[in-house]
């Protein structure tokens, strides 16, 4: 780490100055789109609606994935920590929402 | 480390200065413990509403009280005001101080605008379809869950604009460097929940 | 080395001499030395232990004979609620906490905490929400629901006082604090092991104080959430748990049991760790079994948030989900049964010495298997129907609290005290605590299985004669009563000790094998001179068997970097402290229109708030640089 660093700053060439904003503004124009599908399944209607909250959900999770991904940067190096702890945190959540939809009403 | 400190005493800063200290890469792993348990935190306020979805107690159901335009426009703000916190995370890691306090002021506006969304919208709700807190189990569970995102944006204006004005004062160096990268993690992450939020409560609300 | 000097380069810093010193009070409001709060932890988790126990006592009191009337039936409400919620909350966990405070930067080698600043933080939050929550009898009437506050028997409609109000709003304020008081120590673990200490190096103390913060992290915000929609019911008027409004009472029963479950292992786990450092130091081997030890605390963990629902069987959640919650809860018994053989074999065949720690961790062993076998009862749903609110689930988890987690704590703090202090706690007062605690607790707890399986329902105040009841009960006060003895014997030898000289040494139970003992009793402020080199596990250990009497320092003699003592922490507590009194009384009539002025439109609640807030923003103005102290000065002690 230290090492990696100090190649970055004392090199030659700093690599990452020239990382552009272009990766980014994929990223968000995947986001948009991924919103766009979402908003327009719904608002066009009609479609069955299982299938409609199967592919909102997608949208949502896929969505999600990318900005942690890219803008959060839980895709880089030394990031599995944090990836092991967001999981967590996704996980308990995940938990107690299959506990609302299951076992809060019954007949 | 030597590096970090060399530059930080004269003045330049590392390529990440918010991981040059000890104390920086502690605040960025911390703050990334924080938010698994921020995770939870929206997570059993999701599985509330979801619980309480349909207990409309006769008030307004979600089909009949949201308008899908407005959501679609607070999305786009809360989205684009992300994409402008990465620009200045990219700005600081240019230690380009000028366009890190334009882009992180370009984030809190983007941020008012969407808090001014929804304040509209709640009083909206309030005033015209009797829809408040004490409606149903329903309304009560929808105000709560919007309404600590909305408490979660409101922290982020007032957090990113004092770092806004550290900034001027105290310039780019190994100590304010974390707290703004920190801040623009705690800003993606909100709008991490806000896209589950406009998926779960608003478009399936309408799907029904 | 990294954490030594960092940072603070640009400025010119103040040395240890030109520092401004506390002293006194001030010295323990403004405190961020891991080691003093550890003693605050201590004393304040001592003090509302000793509140629960008087509780406790209490209600034994009550119960010694059919019919009583020492105690009326809504008092004794009162009592049990605040007793549960006291020694779980504001007594056990703050121990722990001491302990891990104490202990954790210790054994890993680092010279404090990631974050001294929140340790304090956590500290203060955590007292104010406690002091809070036991205002309640004071101002109008404590919380009477039970310590798990069900539905609807907690909203408004049944709970008119202020007592449930007391409850929520002070568990959001300390459950705060035990939030931070996690983040901080997975923090530290990660971030601040001594050069050397990989994860699977360092000893089992840590690990379990490891997996109990990531416990915490995940478990806290679930009963966060649980509190503030309970709160809104009773003070907004929301209608999340109300059935008038479409709300559901059995909601509140999976978010507080999804936090409840995971905080029984926050209370066992450190336990747990505790007994694998006590056994193996006084057996002279190392730990059997280490990796199946940490293996098993993960899988724990894990089981312990899978398993919520086996509190609820009786709610009628159906056969499928009952079938599942029996089972997962069963599987726990299999990492935990690992844990009682690698113990058992630990001390297989070692030199064991019964000290006092050894032997507090020799009782653990069978009280808490007991405990075990019984939770294994009631995870057979079909058999819960019976056993469910009787006193057969009472003895069941006060064997595996106070059999396992209080068995644990004292071992510890024996262990641990000449650390901490500097003096040893007397040997032969140690062992007259041991044997009146350990058989009063089973002349306790042992007879409430009987008076479960012959019918006898907890939580109500009294019961007819001629039920068998009657001999059972009063063995059950009797050994309530020896209990106290215990207590008050370990309080007299903390206070004889007390009055002897400070003369510890560095490893005064001479088999040490951690870092702790490396150091002065008590260490220093900065604990390491040199921060140490760690060639294995069971670190001074392994340099003692290679014939070695120190550590090989991994750095050389240099200026050490400390935090700033601060009061902020302090004053950003009580800001909690009275925005949560303002809110709490916000709908309320006052005979005094000044006061109803204040209350009822929040201006109390945004002047606490605002203190906090400011002492906040104070923290985030003003750089904190620290202080050095200089190699002269290491060396003039």
């Amino acid at each position: 780490m230290t090492t990696d660093q100090q190649s970055k700053v004392n090199g030659v060439k700093h690599r990452h100055r020239t990382e552009g904003p272009q990766r980014h503004i994929v990223v968000f124009v995947f986001s948009i789109v991924l919103t766009l599908i979402a908003f327009a399944a719904v608002a066009a209607g009609g479609v069955n609606p299982t299938f409609t909250v199967v592919l909102l959900l997608i949208m949502a999770v896929l969505q999600v994935f990318l900005q942690m991904g890219f803008w959060m940067h839980l895709k880089d190096k030394g990031h599995l920590l944090p990836i092991i702890f967001m999981l967590g945190g996704f996980f308990i959540a995940g938990t107690c929402i299959i506990m609302a939809l299951y076992w809060v009403w019954w007949d | 480390m030597t590096t970090a400190h060399a530059e930080a005493a004269n003045g330049t800063l590392p390529h990440e200065p918010e991981r040059a200290t000890a104390e920086g890469r502690n605040k960025v792993l911390a703050f990334w413990l924080f938010l698994g348990g921020e995770a939870v935190l929206f997570g059993t306020l999701f599985a509330t509403f979801l619980a309480l979805r349909n207990q409309t107690n006769d008030g307004p159901s979600a089909n009949e009280l949201f308008h899908l335009p407005l959501v679609a426009a607070a999305t786009f703000i809360l989205l684009v005001s992300s994409l402008t916190s990465v620009f200045a995370i990219q700005a600081m890691h240019r230690n380009n101080i000028a366009q890190l306090r334009n882009w992180l002021i370009l984030t809190v506006l983007l941020g008012l605008g969407f808090l001014g969304l929804e304040i509209y919208e709640f009083s909206e709700y309030v005033r015209h379809e009797e829809f408040g807190m004490t409606t149903s189990a329903f309304s009560s569970a929808f105000y709560t869950l919007v309404g600590f995102h909305g408490a979660h944006v409101a922290f982020g204006i007032a957090w990113i604009s004092l770092l806004i004005g550290q900034l001027s004062y105290k310039g780019l160096t190994v100590v304010t460097a974390p707290k703004i990268y920190v801040s623009a993690m705690y800003w993606h992450f909100i709008d991490v929940v806000w896209v589950f939020i406009f998926t779960v409560v608003y478009l399936l609300g309408k799907v029904g | 080395m990294a954490h030594a000097h960092t940072l603070n380069s640009s400025k010119p810093l103040g040395h240890g001499s030109s520092v401004k010193r506390h002293t006194g009070l001030m010295d323990w409001i403004t405190t961020v030395d891991h080691k003093k709060i550890a003693i605050l932890y201590l004393w304040a988790g001592g003090l509302f232990f000793g509140i629960g126990g008087l509780e406790a006592i209490l209600i034994r009191i009550q119960l010694i004979k059919p019919m009583n009337d020492f105690l009326d039936a809504q008092t004794f409400n009162e009592l049990i609620t605040m007793h549960g919620t006291t020694m779980i909350f504001l007594g056990v966990m703050p121990v722990i906490f001491a302990l891990m405070n104490a202990v954790i930067p210790l054994q890993i080698g680092a010279r404090d905490v990631a974050f001294p600043f929140l340790n304090a933080l956590g500290f203060w939050t955590f007292l104010f929400g406690g002091i809070l929550l036991n205002l309640s009898w004071i101002m109008g009437g404590a919380p009477d629901a039970g310590w798990t506050s069900y539905a609807p028997l907690s909203t408004s409609t049944y709970s008119t006082t202020h007592g449930v109000d007391f409850y929520t709003i002070g568990l959001q304020i300390a459950g705060l604090g035990t939030l931070i008081g996690g983040i901080n120590f997975l923090a530290t673990i990660i971030t601040m092991r001594a050069p050397g200490m990989s994860f699977m190096r360092m000893p089992m103390f840590a690990w379990t104080t490891f997996i109990t913060s990531a416990i915490i992290l995940f478990a806290f915000p679930a009963i966060t959430v649980g509190l503030v929609l309970l709160t809104f019911d009773r003070i907004l008027g929301a209608n999340f748990f109300e059935v008038g409004g479409g709300g559901s009472p059995v909601l509140w029963q999976h978010i507080f049991w999804i936090f409840g479950h995971p905080e029984v292992y926050i209370l066992i786990l450190p336990a747990f760790g505790i007994i694998s450092e006590v056994i193996p130091t006084f057996s002279r081997k190392r730990l059997f079994g280490y990796s199946s030890m940490v293996f098993a605390t993960i899988l724990i963990a894990f089981l312990g948030f899978m398993v919520w629902a086996h509190h609820m069987f009786t709610t009628g959640l159906g056969p499928v989900a009952n079938a599942l919650f029996s089972v997962s809860t069963m599987l726990i018994a299999v990492p935990t049964g690992i844990k009682i053989f690698n113990w058992l074999f630990t001390m297989w065949g070692g030199q064991v010495r019964f000290t006092t720690p050894n032997l507090f961790a020799a009782g653990f062993i069978p009280t808490f298997t007991m405990g075990g076998v019984t939770g294994v009862m009631l995870a057979s749903a079909p058999a819960d129907f019976q056993f469910h609110d009787t006193y057969f689930v009472v003895a069941h988890f006060h064997y595996v609290i106070v059999g396992g987690l209080v068995l644990g704590l004292f071992a510890g703090l024996h262990y641990w005290w000449p650390k901490m202090f500097g003096r040893m706690l007397s040997e032969s007062l140690g062992k007259w605590t041991f044997w009146t605690f350990i058989l009063g607790f089973h002349m306790t707890f042992f007879v409430q299985h009987f008076l479960g399986l012959m019918g006898m329902q907890r939580r109500v105040f009294t019961y007819l004669p001629n039920q068998q009841f009657d001999l059972l009960n009063l063995v059950s006060t009797i050994g309530a009563f020896l209990m106290g003895v215990g207590m008050i014997i370990f309080l007299i030898n903390i206070y004889l000790t007390s009055r002897r000289p400070a003369d510890a040494s560095n490893d005064p139970w001479e088999d040490g094998r951690t870092l702790e003992w490396t150091i002065p009793s008590p260490p220093p402020e900065y604990n390491f001179k040199q921060t140490p080199l760690v060639r294995g596990i069971d670190a001074f250990w392994k340099e003692k068997t290679a014939g070695h009497t120190a550590m090989t320092p991994a750095e050389p003699v240099g200026s050490i970097h400390m935090p700033s003592a601060t009061a902020i922490p302090f004053v950003m507590s009580v800001g909690i402290f009275i925005a949560g009194l303002g809110f709490m009384f916000s709908r309320d009539e006052f005979g005094n229109a000044f006061m109803s002025f204040l209350f009822n439109n929040y201006i109390v609640t945004a002047l606490g708030l605002l203190i906090t807030f400011g002492a906040m923003l104070i923290r985030s103005l003003y750089d904190d640089h620290g202080w050095h102290i200089e190699p002269e000065e290491l060396e003039g002690r």
